[in-house]
């Protein structure tokens, strides 16, 4: 229907009329759902028409339904796009011009949707040949819509004008703007020159248009149609003020004044809360500061606000809404847009807007009550917001100082205030339903959290005034009470949750670190509160025992020692947290060790641990949930005070007075010892007497054992400890030990050998690992001695002590440390023929075949960088014979089960196996960056890339194609839970994922670091490599793609220096082979020739892949110059278009000889390509893959 | 696939228990567990607790090892469950019968009672690769009584 209208020939009028019914027919068939399916290929073919321009200004023009005008536009914007390079320059900015023309003349059209879109194709024209029109050009365009912004052709011209504007600024703001198939450069030369010469412009003309407007709505009201032009140009205004401004447009590396007193050094503290800091740069000074302009926005809206007072619905009116965002926006001005050497400039600019805001927030209980009886909340929580922004670019001194010059009272204490209401409020209604008030708290701790969060350690604790402490103090103290009334409140409740710790903790967690900001910020009167809260619930539970149900105490005290542990210590996730900052230094008058607050309120805590221990408190008390708490807290608590390394006797003087007296108080000298004893003992309660609680047990054996043992001189005092000594003698006997679950089987292990790391002598901490792993070999070479052993391998009372133990060989082999290694080597050597024997009998038993592979592996890599060539060589032997082995198991077995859940269960499992197997080559890999073996005799030492290739060959076959796709996953039935079977299916996702990106990382290592061997493959294990690699080429994971154009970079980089030099490189698999049929196959870098091509310029692709694809290219052409010009010429040819024709061949040209471009492999020229090919895409890849 | 290894089978089949008794908070995914006297592989297992301060219980979602039904159930972690003896065998497959019985490698007699009429969905597969002459071996999967074929494997041709 939509036949090529040649260019320049105007189609006739009926022509186009019927044209115009057809696709009037389909919008209107679209929106019947008649017929959809003929109707969208009508359009489908509207849009992909050649140069429908005539046709579709036609419909624009004339047609009378909305729908085809809106069609018509996005095939404008579709074919300009396509064709953008074979426009003329008249004809694109005939283009822009005719849609800018419609939407100002047609801006009274009541289809809003309409214009919009045609606007916005505008803008994307606009942006599309931005930077190839001249200033000239542009200010054509952009005098028009100044004429319009500026109000002569009435309101709905205005509006349109700023409509544009918006558009324009959204598609030139990196975030927002629409895919144009260009390289991001582009849009990042748009994004700045817009910034550098336009943007400002734009914000004054929408200044203007407000100003111009705001005083026939003061008079009159918000009905009148000046509203819209008042609304719109503040959205655009605030718009602007969110874009993200370069710091460096203007002024070098000055930048914010480091020294000016008052205003925050660095605004890292931004990315932390959602409040994007604007800095638009000293050359916005005149419009945003000078001009007096923040002053007319906030009396406006006071005006307004004043005049509307008895109207509920103002609040939440646009033109409200958006002059209160604009307010907000501007409380987060930073920068040099102040002058730099006058700090009271901004404080100027922030009070002004204070003084606007506090009407909003102020007195905070009246305004609470009103919104609790049925006031908007909006103000109030813009309010909040604009408290949010200011904490993020001033320091909490200026903070607190800037209310003080219009009320008697500093920020800080309006801030604690209103936060208080809040939290009352929260209190008197305990519902689950997200009121105001959680979004209020929310944003207002994360205004004390901007204004707390140390910016840097080395600079000491942020310091409030005294006021602002007498303001934390009272608001934590609430804080602390509404805690645990909710607390006591929800502790009958049925826990349904299946990951209810992570819910508990994980989810407070956040919330309980500003918490604890603001508790530390008066450590003085918080931590002696949170002392007594804490021993009146403890004597309640002694009290109450056997009258009264503990639960709602149990409940106040798990959270007590949640807020408790968050204050005292900081997370000790990756490094060792130091004592904070306030409590190392508030508590400086107190001398006494014994009635140090800190030292109070974590003895009463450990002593309350230590009642765990006796049977009959265990049982009435210290239910799970409370224990969990307890390690928890012992965990987090130990890694800041127990013990502490950094100080011996001697330069205790040294350190603050606080710290001293709390380091050397849990330190070895004093009560460390014997706290850690507890501890210890405490822990193999929640193991021994704690069955099947799992959370539980894992929080002691990650946190809080693991925990200990990173710390080489808790280790020393551990392992004299009886307390350690009776754990150890547990782990090798105790029945109840053995029924823990795997990965806390697993990390117990672990934890237990690596404490071997404070045993001074090297001997005894070997045989003291040989001791504690002796009853785990002992018993697999016994049970794999065993004559019956194919009889009774099956029974689960022998299954189930089996896998425990391969978990804890697991455990063991991934501590490995160089002085304990002797004792795992042996380790592994001992069980090397068990696990072949449990291997074959096992076949069936997928599960623990899994654990042997695993157990192998872990071992493997942990021990292979110590490895002697000899024990190299016996572990490459048996590694190789347990991929034969596996391998002959599985090649070409078929699972069967009449449920399709168990057959897709046994699909996850042959992955997980495949992967298991993959890294165990890839550790091998290992051997030859990291060795730490003594011997040096090269002779005997093990050819690894040899090995790794002839494992993969074995392993090849077992990974088909298939099994890299993702597959169809069914989960069928498993799940009753949508939820869960979602999470299922993320957990296969994942999986596979993990499986497919192992094994391209292992092939493109094996490639890069040894391409001399995959020469000597033999030819169907090296086309089974090429065969993954074109495959992986296409796979829509980036990280994958780019994994593969690095090996075939390798490659041919490869060859060709092999080449060049003489050699032979990649030999007989370069050059071009008959195949059975007698035809001639190109070679494989022929072959990757073409299809890398073939990828560049006409498939869709990351953009982040142009530079790996363009260094793959580089050698690729050198090794095959001949079928580079071929390929280039035949694409040359195949042009109709001469003009084309001749751009290509130019381009072509270009890559490989501009920039000086030569024959060597170095950097240099790979960059140089890098370059030319970028420069290559951009020129011909839009008309390549649309002609 | 040895004569030794048919003779150990009976001999352990008499005296061997059907199940064996496990504490529910060791059971994991993918191991085995008897629901409502049925042997079931588990392929989801989650924890909760009696009320906040209670103790913790598994809730098991299995599937029938012979049937694919899915069963469930909830037990406090430190409580005992079933895990039934399940048993893998290897057999060559020998001859498959016109009306879908199979002739294994010497099989007990005890064990061709059942095993044949477990084919009717699979026969297709296992005819076919049979009949196109491919040497096959059939896993047979036995628990509590009841047996399968459970994994076909092609090891060459005849």
């Amino acid at each position: 229907m939509m036949q090529q209208q040649p260019h320049g020939v105007a189609p006739d009028l009926a022509q186009l009329q019927s044209t115009m019914h057809a696709i009037e027919l389909a919008c209107s068939s679209i929106q019947m759902h008649t017929n959809s399916a003929a109707a969208e290929a009508t359009l489908l073919s509207l849009n992909q028409s050649t140069r429908p321009y005539k046709l579709c200004q036609f419909i624009l023009d004339n047609s009378q339904v909305a729908n085809a005008r809106f069609q018509a536009a996005s095939a404008i914007r579709d074919a300009a796009m396509r064709e953008w390079s074979s426009l003329t320059g008249d004809d694109k900015k005939g283009l822009i011009g005719f849609c800018l023309c419609y939407v100002m003349q047609r801006a009274s059209s009541p289809e809003g949707y309409v214009q919009a879109k045609v606007s916005s194709v505008a803008a994307q024209l606009m942006k599309r040949g931005w930077l190839e029109f001249t200033v000239a050009e542009k200010e054509t365009f952009l005098h028009q819509v100044n004429q319009a912004i500026i109000g002569i052709h009435g309101i709905d011209v205005q509006f349109s004008g700023i409509n544009f504007l918006e558009s324009l600024v959204s598609e030139f703001s990196p975030s927002t703007s629409s895919a144009m198939g260009l390289p991001r450069e582009f849009h990042e030369q748009c994004r700045k020159s817009l910034e550098l010469h336009y943007l400002k412009t734009f914000y004054c003309w929408a200044k203007d248009a407000a100003v111009s407007v705001s005083a026939r709505i003061s008079e009159s009201g918000t009905k009148v149609p000046e509203v819209k032009v008042c609304t719109g140009s503040l959205r655009l205004m605030l718009q602007i003020l969110n874009w993200e401004f370069q710091p460096n447009v203007t002024s070098a590396k000055a930048g914010i004044n480091v020294f000016s007193p008052g205003v925050r050094s660095d605004l890292t503290a931004s990315k932390r809360s959602d409040c994007n800091v604007a800095q638009p740069g000293a050359a916005w000074r005149d419009a945003l500061i000078s001009s007096g302009h923040v002053g007319w926005i906030v009396s406006f809206y006071a005006a307004l606000r004043e005049k509307f007072s008895t109207g509920r619905y103002w609040l939440d009116c646009p033109v409200a809404v958006s002059a209160r965002k604009l307010i907000v926006q501007f409380c987060s001005l930073a920068g040099t847009v102040f002058l730099s050497g006058d700090e009271h400039m901004q404080q100027n600019h922030l009070l002004q807007l204070l003084s606007g805001i506090i009407h909003w927030i102020d007195p905070p209980d009246a305004i609470a009550q009103a919104i609790e009886s049925g006031r908007s909340e909006s103000e109030v929580l813009d309010g909040c917001r604009a408290l949010l922004a200011i904490a993020t670019v001033v320091n909490p001194i200026l903070f607190d100082h800037l209310l003080k010059s219009i009320r008697p009272f500093g920020t800080l204490t309006l801030l604690s205030n209103l936060m208080s209401e809040v939290i009352k409020v929260q209190m008197t209604k305990r519902s689950d339903d997200e009121t105001w008030s959680w979004e209020a708290r929310d944003i207002l701790l994360d205004t004390w959290t901007a204004l707390l969060m140390p910016v840097d350690t080395s600079a000491g604790n942020t310091m409030l005034p005294l006021d602002g402490i007498n303001a934390a103090a009272n608001l934590f103290a609430l804080i602390a009470e509404s805690e645990l009334k909710s607390a006591s409140a929800s502790a009958l409740d049925e826990d349904d949750g299946d990951d209810y710790l992570q819910a508990s903790i994980s989810s407070m967690d956040e919330r309980l670190i500003s918490y604890a900001l603001i508790g530390r910020a008066a450590v003085n009167v918080t931590i002696p509160l949170l002392t007594r809260l804490f021993s009146e619930r403890v004597a309640l539970l002694h009290q109450g025992r056997g009258i009264m149900d503990p639960t709602p105490t149990l409940e106040e005290l798990y959270s007590l020692l949640l807020i408790i542990g968050h204050i005292l210590a900081d997370e000790p996730e990756g490094e060792t947290p130091l004592i904070p900052n306030s409590i190392q230094s508030d508590f400086a008058d107190t001398v006494e060790t014994q009635n140090h607050p800190v030292v109070i309120l974590s003895v009463s805590i450990i002593k309350f641990a230590e009642q765990s221990l006796n049977p009959e408190m265990r049982a009435a008390v210290f239910s799970p949930r409370l224990m969990e708490a307890v390690i928890w807290f012992l965990a987090r608590w130990s890694c800041t005070y127990l013990l502490s390394e950094e100080i011996g006797e001697s330069d205790l003087h040294l350190l603050q007075n606080s710290r001293k007296t709390l380091l050397s108080f849990f330190g070895e000298y004093n009560q460390g010892k014997s706290i850690l004893d507890i501890i210890v003992r405490v822990s193999v309660t929640t193991l021994l007497s704690y069955p099947g609680e799992k959370n539980l047990q894992a929080l002691t054996c990650f946190q809080l054992l693991h925990a200990l043992v990173r710390r080489r001189h808790i280790c020393s005092s551990l392992v004299l400890l009886d307390s350690w000594r009776a754990l150890a003698r547990a782990f090798t006997n105790e029945e109840a030990l053995f029924l823990l679950n795997s990965v806390n089987q697993r990390s117990l292990a672990q934890t237990l050998v690596l404490s071997a790391s404070g045993i001074k002598n090297s001997e005894s901490a070997n045989q003291y690992v040989r001791d504690l792993m002796g009853h785990a070999t002992k018993y697999l070479i016994e049970l794999s001695n065993k004559s019956d052993l194919k009889i009774i391998s099956q029974r689960p009372d022998v299954i189930l002590p089996l896998s425990c133990l391969l978990e804890r060989l697991r455990g063991a082999a991934r501590a490995s440390e160089p002085r304990t290694q002797r004792a795992l080597c042996e380790m592994g050597f001992s069980i090397m023929t068990p696990v072949l024997v449990l291997l074959e009998v096992y076949k069936n038993e997928s599960t623990v075949i899994y654990m042997l592979l695993k157990c192998v592996v872990d071992w493997v890599d942990g021990q292979i960088a110590y490895l002697e060539s000899r024990e190299t060589a016996a572990v490459v032997e048996f590694s190789i014979r347990l991929l034969q082995l596996y391998s002959s198991h599985n090649i070409g077995k078929i699972s069967i089960s009449l449920s399709s859940n168990l057959i897709s269960e046994a699909n996850t499992e042959k992955y997980k196996d495949l992967r298991a197997l993959l890294q165990l080559l890839s550790s091998f890999c290992s051997k030859d960056l990291v060795d730490f073996s003594l011997d040096s005799d090269e002779s005997q030492s093990t050819n690894i890339a040899q090995v790794v290739y002839l494992g993969m060959h074995i392993v090849n076959p077992l990974i088909s194609l298939e099994l890299l796709k993702y597959p169809k996953l069914c989960h069928d039935v498993s799940s009753n839970n949508f939820i869960q079977k979602h999470i299922d299916v993320l957990a296969s996702l994942k999986l596979i994922s993990s499986f497919i990106w192992q094994y391209f990382a292992l092939l493109s290592h094996m490639l890069e670091v040894y391409p001399e061997t995959v020469g000597r493959l033999d030819s169907e294990a090296f086309l089974h490599v090429l065969g993954t690699l074109d495959f992986g080429l296409h796979h829509q994971d980036t990280e994958i793609v780019n994994m593969c154009l690095r090996s075939l970079k390798a490659l041919a980089a490869y060859h060709y220096k092999e080449t060049t030099s003489g050699n032979l490189g990649l030999g007989s698999h370069a050059t071009p082979v008959k195949d059975p049929r007698g035809d001639m196959q190109d070679g494989v870098l022929s072959r990757f020739l073409r299809l890398l091509l073939q990828l560049l310029l006409f498939e869709d692709y990351s953009p982040d892949l142009v530079s790996p694809a363009a260094d793959a290219l580089f050698p690729l052409i050198l090794c095959e110059q001949g079928l580079y010009q071929k390929l280039a010429n035949e694409l040359i040819e195949r042009q109709v278009n001469p003009s084309f024709k001749s751009r290509l061949s130019s381009a072509f040209h270009m890559v490989t000889n501009a920039n000086q471009l030569s024959c060597n492999l170095d950097r240099m020229n790979y960059q140089r390509f890098r370059k030319n090919v970028n420069a290559f895409l951009v020129e011909v890849r839009g008309f390549l893959r649309t002609v | 696939m040895s004569d030794e290894e048919h003779q150990f089978e009976s001999k352990a089949d008499a005296g061997a228990s059907k199940t064996y008794p496990q504490q529910a908070g060791t059971i994991r995914k993918n191991g085995y567990i008897v629901i409502k006297n049925r042997p079931c592989k588990v392929v989801e297992v989650s924890t909760s607790k009696t009320g906040k301060h209670g103790h913790a219980k598994c809730h098991f979602v299995a599937i029938d090892i012979f049937n694919g039904k899915k069963l469930e159930d909830i037990v406090p972690s430190s409580h005992n469950c079933d895990v039934p003896h399940v048993n893998r065998v290897d057999y060559q497959l020998i001859d498959i019968s016109e009306d879908g019985f199979i002739t294994k490698s010497t099989v007990p007699a005890n064990w061709l009672s059942n095993v044949s009429k477990l084919f009717f969905h699979l026969d297709c597969q296992i005819k076919d690769g049979f009949g196109e002459g491919k040497d096959l071996v059939v896993s047979v999967m036995a628990a509590m009584g009841e047996e399968q074929i459970c994994a076909l494997k092609d090891v060459g041709p005849k």
